[in-house]
């Protein structure tokens, strides 16, 4: 909402600097987003005459035009694609001072050859509006030679306020000059309603009939005769400028000028176009069709309520009127509309046709059913004065069912107790009265709320509405005890921060993806339909650009996200992500979500260095790895098998378990995958689910450490090519128990010492004991056991070992 | 020294025995290197050394010469260990000094560093914004980002038809009606507030729960718009709660957040599920509250959204507003990001390219 405060100080007599009054209304709940200084003094501005148009010998876009000022020709150069013979401007005389020279004056000038006597000046120029794009355009009525600062104040303060939805009121001057009188306690001076009524009953001339009252409660109206159309006065013209509205005539300026001033929507219809002069606010029938002014030839059905005549639908009741009823340079005779209609049933129709208006966007947000009446008589009243139109006799005002006036009581002590003051009864009820909330005062206060305050319902809007004007500055400060013994993390929310701290430590960066992909990507990553990453979500009214479905993996995200930094230069991958994934239910059931941790891999491992020879790429036990630092970090016991997928290239990827069951998958992307995406080189992926891993998750245990050194032995054995390593490794833990404190695994060979079909792994062993009291004897007794043991079990052959 | 004194006062007789100890001390003195201590003691002191040659003439000296030369040769002996041990522990040092400076390392080449990775920004906002309130005694809870439209909606006071629904563009999943709202259809939660409803459901109060988490709103993605974001949510519910716990719960938060140099107002606003409602302003920290383009000239930036907690979402949860008032607040942690570090375009925090990610 924007709004002058020339115009506003018409309603309200306040005297205060433009910055202080802004603060106070934004310290108040409206707030002054932006404060526009708008023109300066304009001398030796007039309103010119262009008598004659010619071409500019020098170039195309300009034009030479020949200006009246009121006493003499002026020939000057101008480019402004309005200009047109006839036409009144604004024309600057040689020595004019506006807005747009900053100070200096105008000066003659010759341009692309041609002098120039001066200029015809945009309004922008002048500040009497934004509009840069032409010269001004001024009504045929004024004089040439009339000084433009006499037709229109130019120096004036806008404010662009944001008003919230609960204060729809507040759309109009007159709703904040009530706000402004509140909170300066200055004077509120209403606009006149008074009108000069003469010649037949507006009921003799006009007829409304209301059929749907939940939809209309109240209709009023008035009926000008006489009219006569044409131009709108200057200071009207800029003050619709100034509150953001084109001017078209005086008729139609007047019903936007009050629509802006009272916040009452209006809409002028030409009487003689409606059939039988009748006004029927009805619903639509079912294939009823309408062309809005926007020129638009719109379907109806029986949800839209209409206003009608006795033939057809002439308007969208409260959105917008339709061309055939429209006032045009013709009309003598025109009835005004202002009524009230439901908030909700605008709201709905102006979203299911898609149209948006002035007049919509205050509807919908509930208007005040007893200004109604004021609308129509201050526009009739503004229509006698600037359009030459009498004043029918009488007001039409079909309000069968009377809105009742709100009552709410108030305890003073709860106000108190909410806002955290210690207000005196009275001083509360002098804040409501301010606002013009009539107040019984009792134990409670009985208070009756104005008609325009419909957002006012409840005692706690009553108490909002005292702490805004009394001032939340002045409300003391307090610190609450908090939580006690719920405050702080749980082991779970502490653990998850281990995890993203055990990725970080191990150089992987995180990255913040949107939940989304295209189920085009479960494609790209061949998922079996029977897979539950098929279960995607879909989104009914997605953004092209970040996908259809929920995401079921982080993997399309990370892919893209690998894309997007090979193609700026940056190959070397270590990124993770935590976040959730979606799993569809049955319909009308939320979905699962799921958090799962992402990791991608690719390109040289950790930091390049002057002192390493040769940087290696990242391979799949980088991946492991890190995997096996978080379940170390966590004290989980996780086993890797393999397992295929189809997004991985086979033989190279792997199921994580924690007893069984599956938590998540690492091995190396396919590379057609790759390829798919956009990516070459090896890429390695894991997801698994954090859920597991931490329920999972043991205190660590206290054991004893023995004073001794541990006996450490490393031992070699060949076993078949295909055991896996992890059966060995079990075995030999097994095996090992209570006193084989540790087995690591540290090569693997295969080659011409040990036979084809076979590998040699080598493990470092350490024995030891908490009492300290093993010797060698008992070490090594231990370890021939487990070596027979092995040998029996897995085919295992020693093929050496050495004590250390 | 005493020892060389009466080594000089014997030999003063003796011009045999005198040239013997010159030529002992000057063989000592010349040693060069360890091979040289070694030489020198196996000319001196060896089985055919000069001191073992004085002994040797001990038995055909007269018997008053013999302890005189005795002595000679005693002092020597002594002497001479003493010098040879010197020289060598001499040598050592500067042996271990010369290798050292031989293999001088260039102190200013990089460290042989690991790689760490750095943490999100939007995270590291999260994580700070979040440890503020943990300190106040708040715990962390968080709710679903597929919603019902009950609880990001109507619980909080957001009824079918509400004109705040129209500032939100939400993203649908499933819709009973696609021209009706329902409180049934399911939706992407267009804030964090449907956790303040489902842990009101789910506990009582004291309440003090701090819920970061994605939202997400239809809009299109531009250098100011983004259609997934992140907020913090906050809320308390307790005894004896009012505007003034909250303003002095926030005032806290925003200057442990932005510099206890700030300065805090609250303007009065409109949130559907909180009455009274006010937005925070923080001053300026670009301009020190003179007004600057990053605070659009009013020295304030708006950081946060808040209010008493409407009785009516007390009553959804089936609180008694008499009993308990509460109050809730949240904030964008992009906003807290780009207001932070000058960022002019959210698309950077989901572009995640690594040298973006590396500055934090
Ligand atoms: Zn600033």
């Amino acid at each position: 909402m924007r709004v002058s405060l020339e115009w506003l100080s018409d309603y309200v007599e306040y005297s205060m600097p433009p910055g202080k009054l802004a603060d106070l209304l934004s310290l108040s709940g409206t707030a002054v987003d932006r404060v526009i200084e708008m023109g300066a003094e304009t001398t030796g501005v007039v309103v010119g005459e262009v008598l004659e148009v010619k071409d500019h010998p020098n170039a195309d876009k300009l034009k030479i035009a020949v200006v009246y000022d009121g006493f003499e020709n002026h020939e000057i150069v101008c480019g402004a694609p309005n200009l047109f013979v006839g036409m009144k401007s604004a024309f600057a005389r040689v020595g004019a001072s506006f807005s747009g020279l900053s100070g200096g004056k105008l000066k003659g000038a010759k341009i692309r050859g041609i002098a120039s006597d001066g200029m015809l000046c945009s309004g922008a120029e002048l500040g009497i509006n934004d509009d840069a794009s032409g010269i001004l355009e001024l009504g045929e009525g004024t004089p040439p030679g009339t000084n433009l600062s006499d037709i229109a104040p130019t120096r004036d303060v806008i404010f662009d306020l944001e008003i919230t939805p609960n204060r729809p009121d507040c759309m109009s001057m007159l709703g904040v000059a009530r706000e402004v009188a509140a909170l300066t306690g200055a004077r509120l001076v209403p606009p006149s309603y008074e009108c000069n009524e003469s010649g037949s009953p507006a009921g003799d001339l006009a007829k409304v009939i209301i059929e749907d009252l939940e939809g209309c409660p109240r209709y009023s109206a008035r009926v000008m005769t006489g009219i006569e159309i044409g131009p709108s006065p200057l200071w009207m013209q800029r003050r619709l400028v100034a509150a953001g509205l084109r001017p078209i005539n005086n008729v139609v300026d007047i019903t936007n000028y009050v629509l802006i001033e009272l916040g009452q929507p209006l809409h002028a219809f030409d009487l003689d176009l409606l059939a039988e002069n009748t006004i029927v606010v009805r619903k639509a029938d079912f294939g009823e069709q309408i062309t809005t002014l926007d020129g638009v030839e719109r379907q109806l059905d029986d949800k839209t309520l209409v206003i009608a005549d006795r033939k057809r639908p002439v308007a969208l009741a409260g959105i917008m009127g339709g061309e055939d009823s429209e006032v045009s340079g013709d009309s003598t005779r025109i009835l005004i509309e202002s009524a009230h209609f439901d908030p909700t049933s605008i709201y709905l129709t102006s979203k299911r046709l898609g149209i948006r208006s002035e007049s919509s966007s205050r509807f919908e947000r509930g208007s005040d059913p007893e200004a109604a009446p004021h609308g129509a008589a201050r526009a009739a009243r503004l229509m006698n004065q600037l359009a030459g139109g009498t004043i029918s006799r009488g007001e039409i005002d079909v309000y069968p069912r009377r809105t009742v006036p709100v009552t709410i009581d108030l305890r003073p002590s709860r106000a108190n107790e909410i806002l955290g003051t210690r207000m005196t009864t009275d001083e509360m009820a002098g804040i409501l009265e301010g606002l013009e909330i009539a107040v019984e005062k009792g134990e409670k206060l009985r208070t009756t709320v104005p008609s325009f305050r419909w957002d006012l319902e409840r005692e706690i809007d009553l108490i909002e509405e005292i702490g805004r004007i009394y001032g939340l500055d002045k409300i003391e400060e307090a610190i609450p005890v908090g939580g006690g013994l719920n405050a702080g993390l749980t082991r779970k929310q502490k653990l998850i921060g281990s995890i993203d701290d055990t990725l970080l430590a191990q150089g992987l960066s995180e990255v913040v993806v949107y939940s989304f992909m295209n189920e085009s990507d479960l494609d790209l990553l061949r998922i079996p339909s029977y897979n539950p990453m098929r279960r995607a979500l879909p989104v009914i009214n997605p953004l092209t650009e970040t996908g259809g479905v929920m995401r079921t993996t982080l993997l399309p995200g990370m892919l893209n996200t690998a894309l997007r930094n090979t193609n700026r230069g940056n190959r070397d991958i270590a990124i993770f992500e935590r976040g959730r994934v979606f799993l569809s239910n049955d319909p009308g059931e939320l979905p699962e979500e799921i958090e799962v941790v992402g990791i991608l891999l690719a390109g040289v491992r950790g930091l390049k260095n002057w002192s390493v020879e040769t940087n290696e790429n990242y391979d799949f036990f980088d991946l492991k790895g890190i995997m096996e630092n978080i379940s170390d970090v966590l004290g989980v016991s996780v086993s890797y098998k393999p397992e295929d997928r189809a997004y991985l290239a086979p033989g190279r990827s792997a199921g994580m378990f924690i007893d069984g069951d599956m938590v998540g998958v690492i091995g190396q992307l396919h590379p057609e995958i790759a390829g798919s995406y956009g990516l070459d080189g090896e890429y390695y992926f894991g997801e698994f689910m954090t859920g597991p891993l931490v329920e999972a998750s043991r205190e660590n245990t206290y054991k004893k450490v023995g004073r001794f050194p541990n006996v450490k032995v490393d031992i070699a054995l060949i076993v078949e090519e295909t055991l896996p390593a992890s059966t060995v490794l079990e075995k030999l833990t097994d095996l090992g128990a209570e006193l084989l404190v540790s087995a690591r695994l540290f090569d693997v060979y295969q080659g011409n010492q040990i036979p084809g079909g076979k590998k040699s792994l080598a493990f470092a062993l350490e024995f030891g004991s908490a009492d300290g009291t093993l010797t060698d004897e008992q070490a090594h007794g231990e370890l021939e056991r487990i070596i027979k043991e092995m040998e029996n079990g897995l085919g295992a052959e020693l093929r050496g070992r050495i004590n250390l | 020294m005493a020892e060389k004194e009466r080594l000089d006062e014997l030999t003063g007789t003796r011009e045999d025995l005198a040239s013997i100890k010159n030529e002992a001390f000057s063989t000592v003195e010349s040693c060069r290197t360890q091979e040289d201590i070694e030489a020198a003691r196996v000319k001196l002191l060896g089985k055919k050394g000069l001191i073992t040659g004085i002994f040797k003439s001990i038995s055909g000296a007269e018997a008053e010469e013999k302890p005189v030369i005795g002595e000679i040769g005693n002092l020597l002996r002594e002497l001479i260990n003493e010098g040879l041990q010197a020289k060598s522990e001499t040598m050592a040092e500067e042996a271990l000094v010369a290798s050292l400076a031989e293999n001088e390392v260039d102190v200013t080449l990089p460290g042989r560093k690991t790689a760490l990775g750095h943490k999100h920004l939007i995270s590291q906002v999260i994580d700070e914004i979040v440890s503020i309130f943990l300190g106040l005694g708040y715990r962390i809870e968080t709710g679903p980002e597929v919603e019902l439209d009950y609880y990001n909606f109507e619980a909080l006071n957001t009824p079918v038809y509400h004109p705040a629904r129209s500032l939100q563009d939400t993203f649908y999943i499933q819709r009973e009606d696609p021209e009706h709202d329902n409180s049934n259809d399911i939706l992407l939660r267009t804030h964090t507030s449907p956790v303040q409803v489902r842990v009101m459901e789910a506990s009582s109060p004291p309440l003090y729960v701090i819920s970061p988490g994605k939202a997400y709103r239809r809009d299109e993605i531009d250098a100011t718009h983004a259609a997934m974001f992140f907020q913090v949510e906050g809320f308390a519910v307790d005894k004896g709660l009012n505007m003034g716990h909250l303003k002095g719960t926030l005032e806290v938060f925003v200057r442990k957040l932005f510099g206890k140099d700030r300065k805090v107002r609250f303007r009065p606003h409109f949130f559907p599920f909180t009455e009274p409602s006010a937005e925070v302003d923080v001053s300026c920290f670009a301009c020190d509250s003179a007004g600057c383009s990053v605070c659009k000239g009013s020295g304030w930036l708006e950081i946060l959204g808040c209010g008493m907690i409407d009785p009516n979402v007390l009553k959804y949860v089936g609180y008694d507003p008499d009993e308990f008032t509460g109050f809730a607040f949240g904030m964008g942690a992009e906003r807290v990001a780009m207001m932070r570090y000058g960022i002019e375009d959210l698309r950077v925090l989901t572009e995640n390219d690594l040298r973006f990610l590396r500055q934090f």
